[in-house]
């Protein structure tokens, strides 16, 4: 806002100072309204530049969700298509109603293990940016905490001679306390493929086939499952 | 008048820069709500062609195993289909939004997939609700 008085002082300046000075409660009524309608741009710049950044972000975060949805909902498809090809030779040949209900069932068991994984796909949060990450470990104010809690634990003899320095390095750089932070993320990421059902489905499946007097080479498609 | 010119420029100078500061603020918060935004639709979208293209691939890949172990002269034709979705199948970018020819080439899989499934004589049912709920963008 320095400039705003700047602008002022500089207007003043002249042969119509004296004009201005009769005038002063205007002016500051000028002031005002020159105060609330910078807020209101700001505000409005603010307001077009959440529309700008969305819509750029939308394309970008709508790519990235589809690629990951579907990488991983397609190994559950495959399983679906798997089960099916199963039932639809079953009918070709006549078997057991027992074995085409338990397939039916096993169909049905994907179905709620898509959904169980889409919804924690959905539930999953974008990467963190490191910059965020950086800010809010400063906001904590960890950077002096962690890296001494970590010394503590380090069995490393080279941590050690390097104490000192270290120690006076990690004020400035919570370079340390940042990994930590990303590897508790990291940990916590394949929540969505560990499904409890999925492993049992699975051995369902390869016994069916057996059952069914396959080769169990037909399942080979799901190993990455 | 020089002087009423320089402050009719501050007037506008200042105007775009307040107007700039937020919108520097605005643009990041938009960002990041609109990747928030974008990832969910995004995952939906992608998982409906994942499983549908996976059914299809699980599906092809275990009657060409089947077709295979008890071939004869009869089944020929069908395998001659089933290669042909296949290959389709995995030429199929599933995972990239912007391939231009995504429905096109859908449309084509879709389209061998019947066909096989006709030779085949058989109606499998996915259980997969293409227009499901909550799949629509």
């Amino acid at each position: 806002m320095s400039w705003i008085q700047a602008a002022q002082a500089g207007g003043k300046a002249g042969d119509q100072d004296d004009v201005f000075d009769e005038e002063a409660d205007e002016s500051l009524l000028v002031q005002r309204e020159w105060r609330s309608h910078m807020q209101r741009r700001v505000k409005e710049g603010y307001r077009d530049g959440v529309d700008a950044g969305k819509a750029v972000a939308l394309q970008q975060g709508f790519n990235q969700g589809y690629k990951e949805g579907a990488e991983v909902i397609m190994n559950y498809g495959q399983l679906r298509g798997t089960l099916s090809a199963l039932l639809s030779w079953c009918h070709l040949h006549d078997n057991s109603s027992t074995l085409i209900s338990k397939i039916n069932n096993l169909l049905d068991a994907v179905s709620q293990c898509e959904e169980y994984v889409l919804a924690h796909l959905k539930s999953v949060p974008p990467q963190p940016n490191v910059g965020d990450l950086l800010d809010s470990i400063e906001d904590m104010d960890l950077c002096h905490v962690v890296p001494a809690e970590k010394m503590d634990e380090a069995k490393d003899e080279r941590l050690y001679e390097n104490n000192a320095e270290f120690n006076k390095n990690c004020g400035n750089s919570p370079s340390r306390a940042d990994c930590s932070y990303l590897e508790g993320c990291r940990t916590q990421e394949p929540a969505h493929s560990a499904n409890p059902i999925l492993p049992w489905i699975l051995e369902q499946t390869a016994s069916l086939v057996t059952q069914l007097g396959i080769s169990v080479d037909v399942l080979q498609h799901l190993k990455q499952l | 008048m020089a002087d009423s010119q320089d402050m009719f420029d501050a007037i506008v100078m200042a105007d775009e820069r307040f107007h700039g500061e937020g919108y520097q603020e605005g643009y990041e918060e938009g960002s990041s709500l609109g990747i928030i935004e974008g990832r969910q639709y995004g995952t939906l979208h992608g998982a409906k062609i994942g499983s549908e293209i996976g059914c299809y691939q699980g599906f092809a890949l275990v009657w060409k195993c089947l077709l295979c172990s008890c071939a004869s002269e009869k089944d020929s034709r069908k395998m001659k289909v089933l290669e042909s979705l296949i290959e389709m199948i995995q030429k199929f970018p599933y995972d990239d939004p912007t391939y231009n020819k995504l429905h096109e080439d859908l449309d084509k899989i879709r389209g061998k997939f019947k066909q096989f499934c006709s030779l085949l004589n058989v109606q499998p049912d996915f259980k997969i609700s293409v227009e499901g709920p909550g799949l629509s963008f």
